[in-house]
Formats: C-alpha cells, structure tokens, sequence
C-alpha cells in the first residue's frame, strides 16, 4: 500500500480576546481619577495639619505673651506692695496706732530654750524655679516634605573626634 | 464616524498637554529667571524680623526680703497716624490725662518726621494714668470712635519702693537701662541679664518657638532695711544738730565683713534720678564711703599702735615724757591743744589722742617698718567692696617725690595720708576679733533660676598677731573708759577712738574747719557692730569727741536695739552653764 506523500499543513487558530476601546478609557479615567482623589486627599489632609499646626502655634504664643504679661503685672504688684510697706510708711502707720520707738533701757531680754535668732533668710519671695517657655514641638512647624526628609535622611552618627592619646 | 470623534479627542488632549507643557515650562523659567532672584532677595528681607528679648531686671532685696529695687510695668503712649481718625479728639484727650499741652501734641500729629507712621507721644506714664486714658478709649470706641489710633504698650521700667532709702548704696538705672553707682553698677551685667535676638517670621502660618530670656538676677544684700533707715535719720540729725556740711556713717560686721548700712550724704530719690546733677557736682560725692579719700586724723591711731604693739616698739605698758612737741625731719610735731602732758603709757596715748606720742613711735618704728604695716592694713589701696567707684586714697611712701621725713611722723595721726572710710574699717577689722581683716562687702546672695548662691566671707590677711590685737582692743576700750567717752554705751562695753583733722587746702590746712570722726566696734568680747561716723565741717564744735562720737553711740544704740544684742551682763548670764 502506497501512502501517497501527503503535505499536511496544520493550522492554529488564535483567540484572541480584545476588550471593548470604551472598557480601557474607562479603567485609564478612573485610575486617574482614582489618584486624583488620593491626592486631594493627601492636600486636603496636609492643608487641614497644617492649618491647624498654625492656628496651635499662635495659641502658644499668645499664651507665651501672657504669661509675659502676667509676670510684668505681678512685678508691678510687687513693687507696689513694697511701696505700702515701705519704712516710712509703716512708721506712719505706727505711729498713728500708738506705738513708739523703745529705748534700749526698756528692753528686757528673757531667756528662752531652744529659741535661736533669725537668720537672714533667702527670701521666701525669691523666684521659683520657672519653667522655660513652651516649646513649640516640630509636629506644628515641620511641613510634610521636612516630615519625609527627616524620616529619609540617616540618623546622625556617633563617635570620637580627633581624641588621641 | 467614531475614528474621528477619537483622532478630535486626541488632538483636544494633545493640545491641552502641551499647553500644560508650557505652563509647567514657563513656570520653571520664571522660577529662575533674573527677576525671580530679585523677589525672592525682597522676600526674604521681609520673611523675617529682627527682635530684641529683654530680660526683666533682677530685683535687690535688703537681708531680710524687703525689695529695695524692682520693677513696675509703665506705659508707651503712641498714635498710629494711618489709622488716627481725630487727631484733635486724641491730642486733647491724652493732653487732660497726662498733663500734657494739646497743642504740641495735635502739632506732632500733623506734622510728623517724614515717613513716620507711628508717633510716641508720652513714654514711662504710670499705669493708673495709662488705665484712666484706656477707659476712654473704650468709651469713645462704643460711641464714635474717635480715638481710634490710640496705642498703648507697657514695658518694665526700675522702681525703688523705698525713695531716697539707702540710695548711696542702691545707685540707679537710667532708662536705657543702664545701672549708675552702687550696687547698680558694680552688679549691672548680673542684674540686666543677657538680651536675646531672634528672627520672627512673617509669615502668619510660622509659629516661632519664642525664646526663653532667664531673667536678670535678682541680689539679696547685706543691708537691713531698718538699721539702714534709722542711721539714715541719725546722720540727719547729727548734720542738723552738729551744722556739718556733709557726713557718712557706715555700720558693718567686723567679723565677716557684711556692710548692715551705709548712709552718706546727700540722698536722692532713686525714682527721680535725672535729678543727680542737681544733687552731685561729682562722681565721689554720690558715697563717700567708698569714693571719697580724707584725712582721717586721729582714728589712724589705731593703726599705727597697732604696728608699734606688733613690732615690738612699745608694750601697752610702756611710758614716756610728752613734753607736747618732737622735731622731726625739720618740723615740729605738737599734740592737739600744743601743751605737754607729761608721763603717759600708751593707753594715755590713744585716750589722750596725743600725736607726739605716736608720732615718736612711729619714727622710732623706723619708715620701713611703719609703712609696711600699713601696706598689710592696706592703706592706699583699693578694699574690693563691691560698690561702684571705690577710691583707693593715696599713702605716700619713700621714694615719692612728694614723700619727706615728717610726713613719717604726721601720717601716724592721720596727716598727710587720705583713705577712705571703708578702707579704715576694713583695716581695723583686724583688731576687734582675732587679727584676720574682712573684705567689706554688700553682696549677701544672688539668686538665679530659683538657686540661691551666698557670698562667703573674704579674709584681707592678718596684719598684726592675734595677741596685739586682743591687747589693743582692750586699751582701746580702756581709753574710752577713762576718758568717759560720749560714745560709750550703758551696758555695753565699747572700744574706739575718735578723729579730728585739719581740711588741707592748696595752702596748707584751712583754719576752723575739721572733719570729725569716730570709729568704734563692740561688744568688745563679742564684736558684732563697727561704726564709723564722719562728719565733715562741724561748726557745732569742730572735735571729734564732741560731734562724732555722740552720734556714734546713737548708732550703737539704734544697732544694739535692731540686732537684737543683749547688754554684756545679760550675755554672760546666758553664757552661764
């Protein structure tokens, strides 16, 4: 039996699936549209952060300011009561309820235990310790851009500057 | 048909893109273009302002608390004349507040320097009359508006609660700020603190970090209040009763040096201080205490037996003839009343007051020896109180042109040396307890960022041993007995000695007219005072004895009273175990 010399020719079909031009311009617009949207939010975020971080920084300063004010006015008070209990003033004062300058001979000294002369005192009005003014955190300063440089930026290195024995 | 609607919406967008193109494009170019360098330069000389943080002046307190200097909140009064909207209603309304002419003041509005938009019209207003203008203001604010424009801005400004108390001490401030004599002066960089300057940002959404100014610090000094107040009154009354020009007292711990009142005169209110011109012709007048060189006469005294008894020259024992007169280096040394007082030992020396007596001791100590313990005592030269302007005297020693062989014998009564009264107790500090000499000194402590730092005792050396010292301390208190000073005090045993010297003049010495001194310590077993009065001028009678010792013993009296120092018996009472 003769096979006859056959050329076969194989043919592949290909499928191809192609979506609809509309489909795609849909998916690139709402991509777009998408970050869009994100990055409003990120301006809108930053803007609201921001505004805030203003509107809290002048807080402090006014409130920094009054404090100034505060201690000016409380200077003021002060020396205003030292006036009104001034020597002369309360010799004044005195001498207008009565009492007298005494003599060292109508003095009398009693002894008493355990009692010991005052000392000069540091003075009980001297200024506290004060809290320095509020610092103003970077939070409310930095803007987004110095918030992602400092996170991208290494840590500061330690170590020995020229030391040598 | 769809083809085409496409290739429009390409070309719309290409279009469009480009456009955005350019946009971005001519955006990059403005960015750095020449002239965008030039605004940027101009925004940045406006980005920020210079400011200047002044700390608020430390306040001085006497030792016991009481303020002596502080500050108090005063007004600037100032009309932004932009937005002045009468300027007749404001010039005529702070005119009746302030006192001022309404007149000069619409004058100044309407004719302001060139480019000027803010005007101060009255600075340093008093807060009361800063207030009743304010509540004007908010009145006609309600009403008509008329003295819109109207700015107030409160600064500090130094007060002194006190007045003239204590205020050769205090010395003040001007109102830059700047401290003048006294405390104010010598502690005007502690007090005024450190200013800061920071750049403010403009920009409203810029918060700065205000800075923390630490305010000046504030000193606690020696001086108590009441003590200072009464010798103040004292030497009122002493220059009124005695007729003296002028006169100082000075009342000190000889033991550590603290200064517990100083009065000098005259006084000023420190709250008026432009008026120092009219109250001082020159600097040294403002504490003659410490600025003011004389010749101190007898008081000297001390020193020079000091020098005598240490040296060996003489023992309290010792006698000798005064025959009222010794010839040295050409001229006659006589004794105060020129008569001869016959056989004295050396507590007659000082109870008598007889310069031929320590003029032969002296000489006889040699010029090497004498001058050397007053070097040690340290005549002619500067204490190192902390008090603005201190003077150092002046000693003549061997070797100055102007130094002769006499003045050997006339600087051991005080002649011919000039030293200052702060000088002299520093020197006889050395004698009352032990033989250490204190630094006089009217810092007591400083306190800063709510830290208090005291200020220790100084030592100034031992110039004599503490056997001459004891000894000359008890001839000392001795004389005055026998001599029954004025300035003795019932129940206190006191040691001094006065001082009477001639006022020398380009000529030689003025005649009638003397500064009287005295200088004095107790208890004597127990020192806790040292006086030293100087009255200058006498005209009351021109001795020490008469004038100044007197109203040494006043100030003893008044200082035993405040210090709370019971009489000698009563003391070794309670010494009694």
């Amino acid at each position: 039996m003769n096979i006859p010399n056959v050329n076969y020719t194989v043919h592949y079909v290909v499928h191809a699936y192609r979506q609809a031009p509309w489909r795609i311009q849909r998916q690139w617009i709402g991509t777009f549209m998408l970050m869009v949207l994100g990055l409003a939010m990120v301006a809108s975020l930053y803007l609201d952060v921001t505004a805030q971080a203003a509107l809290t920084g002048r807080t402090i300063q006014d409130l920094s300011y009054e404090i100034n004010a505060g201690q000016q006015a409380n200077a003021s008070l002060q020396t205003k009561l030292s006036e009104l209990t001034s020597t002369h003033v309360m010799e004044q004062r005195a001498a207008a309820l009565g009492y007298q300058p005494i003599s060292a001979t109508r003095i009398q000294y009693v002894l008493v235990p355990g009692y010991s002369a005052p000392k000069p005192a540091i003075l009980a009005a001297a200024p506290a310790l004060k809290p320095s003014a509020p610092s103003v955190l970077p939070e409310y300063t930095e803007s987004l851009i110095d918030w992602f440089d400092q996170r991208l930026s290494p840590p500061p290195t330690t170590g020995l500057i020229g030391s040598s024995q | 048909m769809r083809q085409q609607y496409a290739w429009r919406s390409l070309a719309l967008a290409g279009i469009l893109g480009f456009v955005g193109i350019l946009i971005i494009l001519q955006t990059f170019r403005i960015q750095n273009s020449p002239e965008a360098a030039v605004f940027r330069a101009q925004a940045a000389a406006y980005a920020n302002v210079l400011q200047t943080y002044y700390p608020e002046r430390g306040d001085i307190y006497d030792r016991n608390g009481h303020l002596l200097a502080g500050n108090k909140t005063v007004y600037e009064i100032g009309v932004d004349l932009q937005t002045a909207a009468d300027k007749h209603a404001i010039a005529l309304a702070v005119g009746v507040e302030l006192g001022l002419n309404p007149d000069d003041l619409y004058n100044q509005m309407t004719n302001p320097p060139a480019g000027l938009q803010y005007l101060v019209l009255a600075d340093y207003v008093d807060a009361d009359k800063a207030a009743a203008l304010q509540q004007l203001k908010a009145t006609t604010d309600a009403q008509n508006n008329s003295l819109a424009g109207l700015e107030f801005k409160p600064h500090p400004q130094r007060s002194y609660p006190e007045g003239s108390l204590a205020s050769n001490v205090l010395g003040f401030v001007n109102r830059e700020g700047r401290g003048y004599f006294g405390v104010e002066e010598k502690y005007n960089n502690l007090l005024a603190g450190n200013p800061v300057q920071v750049r403010v940002p403009t920009d409203p959404n810029k918060a700065f970090d205000i800075p923390h100014v630490p305010n000046g610090t504030t000193l606690v000094l020696t001086i108590d209040r009441d003590l200072q107040a009464a010798v103040e009154q004292i030497l009122d009354d002493s220059l009124s009763k005695y007729g003296a020009a002028n006169g100082t007292i000075v009342v000190m711990n000889p033991r550590n040096g603290e200064i517990l009142a100083l009065a000098s005169s005259p006084q000023m209110d420190l709250n008026q201080f432009w008026n120092y011109g009219s109250i001082y012709h020159n600097a040294s007048e403002f504490d003659r205490a410490v600025s003011m060189p004389y010749e101190p006469g007898s008081v000297i005294k001390i020193l020079t037996m000091a020098a005598a008894l240490d040296s060996g020259t003489t023992t309290p024992n010792s006698t000798y003839l005064d025959t009222g007169a010794l010839l040295v280096g050409g001229a006659t040394i006589r004794n105060w009343n020129d008569q001869a007082w016959g056989v004295q030992d050396m507590t007659g020396c000082l109870e008598n007051s007889l310069n031929v007596c320590l003029a032969m001791l002296s000489t006889k100590m040699g010029a090497q020896t004498f001058y050397g313990y007053m070097n040690r005592f340290g005549i002619g030269h500067l204490t190192g109180v902390d008090l603005a302007g201190e003077a150092a005297g002046r000693l003549k020693v061997p070797g100055d042109a102007d130094w002769y062989p006499v003045d050997l014998a006339t600087n051991a009564f005080g002649q011919g040396v000039s030293v200052t009264p702060i000088q002299l107790m520093m020197a006889a500090s050395a004698v009352p307890d032990g033989s250490r000499m204190v630094t006089p000194h009217i810092l007591y402590a400083m306190v800063r960022d709510g830290r208090q730092y005291s200020v220790p005792t100084q030592y100034a050396g031992s110039p004599i041993s503490a056997s001459t010292a004891q000894t000359l301390n008890q001839m000392l208190a001795v004389s005055l007995e026998r001599e029954a000073s004025s300035a003795l005090v019932p129940g206190y045993r006191i040691a001094g000695k006065t001082g009477t010297a001639q006022i020398p003049d380009a000529y030689g010495y003025e005649d009638g007219v003397t500064n009287a001194s005295f200088l004095g310590w107790g208890p004597v077993d127990d020192p806790q005072f040292m006086i030293y009065v100087w009255l200058e001028k006498p005209t009351a009678s021109i001795w020490g004895s008469d004038t100044a010792a007197p109203t040494f013993a006043q100030v003893a009296q008044k200082t035993i009273l405040l210090l709370n120092i019971p009489p000698d018996s009563v003391r070794k009472e309670i010494a009694k175990p």
